[in-house]
């Protein structure tokens, strides 16, 4: 029997791994050559990579090579690949019980069937990933990566918890970046573009549009070393040096490309756009009245910012009239989103009204606005669907010199929630060690994936993450010791209705209890912050996929428990768990009834929560909304609101009309799409994965539902 | 009524000290790091962003609150009044909390 | 509801309950309360069973109404009844009482056929502001066309002069459909309220109409249905 050839694939996987070791950039070149080159049979070669990959002794490898060697000479084949051989040695490994040994020298990659599928088939995990080349190119990445992380990162028993849907371990396919970015314009202004491995240095922009230019690229450049979320503090604020000297109908433009850069940023990562929140104040917030501004060139201006109010406000309503305005098609903008701060200061300040019926207006026709509520004397910074960071002490100490102004959240774990209370079988105690253990878990999570950016990060200016190693002002750009751990949930009704016999919205008593696990969360979480100096916060998850994730694997893993409380339908598949902390999505709860009262357990939730107003195809009355929307900020806990319309847009005409309707309201034809918000944003329906179909479904938009007897 | 309170706090101490709290049925919830159920109750009534800034807190049966320190013993005065029980006027007038710890972080 | 003596039951047609709307009262937060049965048959009505079948639906107890509006106080600009035809209750003025003895404001939604109830709510003071839909202008075969029955337009005309000149804030309002209304009756109307009383244009839903024959009949385009706004309103 002829000896069979070993492999291309082969060949390249072991360069890969001596090379890797030394330079990377080789690599390429190495590799491509040896496409060219086949390599005869040598079983030396798994000896070498058994040697170098896993703790084996060298007579357990030579013993194992020559057994494989056997299998494949008896096997009759004229080629094999590098893979093939691969797994023939793992086999080798299991039937010895060499199991961490086979662990150590697995292979990552995807199969062929999965790859043709997913070029050619639309990924629907995360509705704002488009279908395209780039796209695929992420998500195979991701794959790879996430196989990566649950292997290599994280412990056996937290890998197992994400995989058996206890918890969920967000991006996974980012392991190698922390989650998300709040920032400052600032840095732009002072330092200039000037990133590591870029191949040309900006210095301070001088005019406003160079700064917008500079602006996204920087954010750009930021959603490539972040997975989610990239946020921008007080933009409108920060502009106002720049806007002195410019007419309205300028301010405006500026308004509008600001607004087009980032909702058109498909063609950045993965075809993704940058998930972009940009904070808008009416005022000057408290911490930066005093504050030397920041103008052209990087100067100061020799003015403070509580003296650019008026340049900030134009700025702010030119921007709310871009959003009003919508895109091209009459769509509402999907990125940057918008969070207008209404504080005690906002009320204040001159104006506020005219500037708060205009954003309400935009929350009418448009859906843009999200209203952040800071009460009392806090101050935030709002990015991601939810994500705010309070400042504190230390921060504000910070505002003095805003370009330090910057915050990261380093990794989200979401616990399933429901399947707690399925374990915990009705009682009490139970219930809340489990739910104690669960938190633990993640934290263990959390300092795994701490431990492993901590690698990252020391690998400085060469590494990996050299644009987060950039210390133009002293310190890193990735300040790790100042970051937070995210910790979510997602089925908190589902858990009350398994435990209580009822939804959250059902009674006071489940309401109560319902309280009680969060505050408990939140205790663990304090407690654990202490005991291991990291900074575990929870936040409402936006779970666009995970909420759907969790309700598959626990109608797979507890039918019968599931059954009863799942949300949407099973017959279609389109099944969920309510999101985070939320009430049913379908309760006919007014939306009064439903900011007061998920607001109860906003301040339990410190990273930021969100009560979410369905407004179906109804256009409200922007007075009446602004007067909600200061009676939410009055009498309430609420953190955060957003009013949601519907939308359909044509695909033939490119109209877009108001409601989700079957045909297109101008011209009649069926190739629509709807447009609404699926989490913490806009994006078109038909993206959206099962379980979000569901909710939609099922979302009570206030209207009267009459029953007949 | 409920009065919120926590361990380490120099104005929950005082009150404890002058009323017989027990005797005049006011129910005391001690949030500290342990008790969820406080916590939840707490929450339960918006009082988290207060008890960041001050305790303790006397919710009413009518589910208002007291916040002030002055009013809180007023009332608790009035309250142990009806129920024909003495308190300890020896701790004197309010002191304020200089520390801080008059409130859950 | 009938009970056993034979008498309506008191107070018991309040057949649907919306505890914040953002659409019924301009410039407000407000409740609804929808009231059943109605002298019209407006083709393109979509709450045709609150017109036709009331008896059938499930019914507010009015004290549950009371007890859930309570807390809401602080947040409503107040309640706002409609129908159906509200003033076709006799316990509108009843209701409307109870409400303004719980403090709040009180708006009704009327067609405008029973000016004599209209005029005595208000004239005791029930009401802090009224909307009237018109059907189209005030042609008799227009106008029956549109309410699908047959309507004595002095008793809209008077509807139209009492709410014109009650002093409280008030609207017009029309639902328009290319198949019965035309550009020019639409500006006739608006230059016949003339220019201390807003008319406001709704836009047909083409979804569940009450009359069949109106099954795929469609609204105004929102192209169209936006320049007529602007039409009238110049």
């Amino acid at each position: 029997m002829g000896v069979v050839m070993p492999l291309q694939e082969a060949k390249k996987k072991e360069s890969f791994k001596q090379v890797t070791r030394d330079d990377s950039t080789d690599l390429a070149l190495f590799v491509r050559t040896s496409e060219e080159d086949i390599v005869g049979w040598k079983r030396q070669r798994i000896v070498d990579a058994l040697l170098r990959e896993t703790f084996i002794d060298r007579d357990t490898a030579e013993r194992i090579s020559i057994d494989v060697e056997k299998t494949v000479q008896t096997s009759n084949l004229k080629t094999v690949t590098g893979p093939l051989i691969r797994e023939l040695v793992n086999a080798r490994l299991l039937e010895l019980g060499l199991e961490e040994a086979r662990r150590m020298h697995t292979r990552l990659g995807v199969p062929l069937y999965d790859v043709d599928h997913l070029l050619v088939q639309h990924n629907k995990e995360n509705a704002n990933v488009p279908h395209g080349p780039e796209a695929t190119n992420l998500t195979l990445a991701e794959g790879i990566k996430k196989e990566y992380a649950l292997l290599h990162v994280f412990t056996t028993d937290v890998a197992d918890a994400h995989l058996n849907g206890d918890l969920h371990l967000h991006d996974l396919g980012f392991i190698d970046r922390p989650y998300c970015s709040g920032q400052s314009l600032e840095y732009v202004k002072k330092f200039g573009l000037n990133l590591p491995n870029s191949l040309a240095m900006a210095k301070p922009a001088k005019h406003a549009d160079v700064l917008l230019a500079h602006m996204v690229k920087f954010a750009a450049a930021l959603q490539s070393h972040f997975a989610g979320a990239i946020g921008w503090d007080a933009v409108n604020l920060f502009y106002a040096p720049y806007l002195e000297e410019m007419s309205d109908r300028d301010v405006k433009q500026l308004a509008q490309m600001l607004i087009y850069e980032f909702s058109q940023q498909a063609v950045a990562r993965g075809g993704q756009a940058i998930f972009s929140d940009i904070n808008v104040y009416w005022e000057v917030p408290k911490h930066f009245v005093d504050v030397p501004a920041i103008g052209p060139g990087g100067e100061y201006t020799g003015k403070t910012y509580g003296e650019y109010e008026k340049e900030a406000q134009r700025f702010a309503w030119a921007l709310f009239e871009v959003y009003k305005e919508g895109d091209g098609a009459g769509r509402p903008f999907f990125f940057p989103k918008p969070l207008v701060h209404i504080t005690e200061k906002f009320f204040k300040t001159e104006g506020h009204m005219d500037f708060l019926n205009h954003i309400c207006e935009v929350a009418s026709v448009k859906g843009n606005t999200y209203f952040v509520f800071d009460r009392g004397d806090t101050a935030k910074i709002s990015e991601c669907c939810r994500l705010s960071f309070k400042l504190e002490a230390s921060d504000l100490e910070d505002a003095k010199e805003p370009w330090r102004m910057r915050y990261s959240a380093l990794q989200n774990v979401t616990i399933n929630l429901p399947r707690l209370a399925y374990k915990a079988e009705g009682d009490d105690t139970k219930l809340f060690t489990l739910l104690t253990e669960q938190i633990k878990l993640a934290a263990k999570g959390h300092e795994q994936k701490k431990k492993f950016i901590e690698k990252l990060m020391a690998l400085g200016k060469g590494g990996p993450l050299a644009m987060l190693a950039m210390d133009l002002d002293g310190n890193s750009y990735l300040r790790l010791e100042r970051c937070s751990y995210l910790m979510g949930m997602v089925g908190l009704n589902e858990l009350v209705k398994v435990h209580t016999g009822e939804e959250l919205h059902d009674s006071e008593a489940s309401l109560k209890f319902g309280l009680k696990v969060i505050a408990h969360m939140n205790i663990v979480c304090n407690k654990m912050a202490e005991q291991m100096g990291m900074k575990f916060v929870l936040e409402q998850t936006p779970a666009e996929s995970t909420a759907y994730r969790f309700a598959k694997l626990d109608m797979a893993h507890h039918p019968e428990e599931t059954a009863k409380v799942i949300q949407g339908n099973m017959e279609s598949g389109e099944i969920y768990y309510t999101n985070s902390t939320l009430f049913n999505v379908g309760a006919e709860m007014s939306p009064i009834a439903r900011v007061e009262k998920e607001g109860l357990l906003h301040p339990l939730i410190e990273a930021g929560s969100i009560t979410h107003v369905w407004l179906g195809e109804s256009s409200p009355d922007k007075e009446a909304l602004a007067d909600f929307v200061i009676k939410t900020f009055r009498h309430t806990n609420n953190d955060q609101i957003a009013f949601s319309p519907e939308f359909t847009c044509c695909l033939d005409c490119g109209k877009t009309g108001r409601g989700i309707t079957d045909t297109c309201q101008y011209c009649g034809s069926e190739k629509i799409d709807g447009i609404t918000r699926i989490t913490g944003y806009f994006t078109k329906i038909s993206s959206w994965n099962k379980g979000k179909l569901g909710e939609l479904h099922d979302r009570y938009r206030n209207e009267e539902r009459f029953v007949r007897k | 009524m409920t009065l919120f309170t926590k361990p380490d706090c120099r104005l929950c101490d005082q009150l404890k000290s002058k009323f017989d709290l027990k005797g005049m049925k006011v129910d005391i919830e001690v949030l500290d790091t342990g008790d969820a159920g406080a916590l939840a109750h707490l929450a339960w009534h918006g009082l988290v962003e207060v008890a960041r800034k001050t305790l303790p807190i006397l919710v009413l049966d009518d589910s208002s609150t007291v916040e002030d320190f002055t009013d809180i013993e007023s009332l608790l005065m009035s309250r142990a009044d009806q129920c024909g029980l003495k308190y300890n006027d020896s701790t004197g007038a309010a002191i304020l909390c200089e520390t801080g710890t008059c409130a859950i972080n | 509801m009938v009970n056993a003596t034979g008498m309506m039951k008191k107070l018991d047609n309040i057949k649907g309950f919306i505890e914040s709307s953002f659409i019924d009262w301009p410039g407000r937060t407000c409740a609804v309360l929808f009231l059943g049965g109605c002298n019209f048959r407006c083709p393109f009505c979509h709450n045709h069973p609150l017109v036709r079948h009331p008896d059938e639906l499930v019914s507010y107890p009015v004290e549950e109404v009371v007890s859930r509006l309570g807390p809401l106080r602080k947040w409503l600009g107040g309640v706002a009844v409609t129908g159906g035809e509200p003033t076709l209750d006799p316990d509108l003025p009843e209701l409307l009482g109870i409400i303004r003895d719980q403090g709040f404001q009180c708006k009704i939604d009327t067609n405008g056929s029973r000016p004599e109830v209209l005029a005595r709510l208000l004239d005791d003071g029930l009401l802090d502001m009224v909307a009237m839909d018109v059907k189209t202008v005030l042609v008799r075969d227009k106008y029956e066309q549109c309410a699908g029955t047959g309507v004595d337009l002095e008793k809209i005309a008077g509807s139209i002069e009492l709410i014109k000149n009650s002093g409280i804030a008030h609207e017009f309002r029309m639902t328009v459909l290319p198949r019965y209304h035309s550009r020019e009756d639409i500006v006739a109307w608006a230059a016949y309220l003339g220019k201390d009383s807003v008319l406001k244009l709704q836009n047909y839903d083409p979804r569940s109409p009450m009359y069949p024959g109106l099954a795929g009949a469609k609204g105004f385009s929102p192209g169209d249905f936006d320049e007529l706004v602007q039409l009238i309103k110049g």
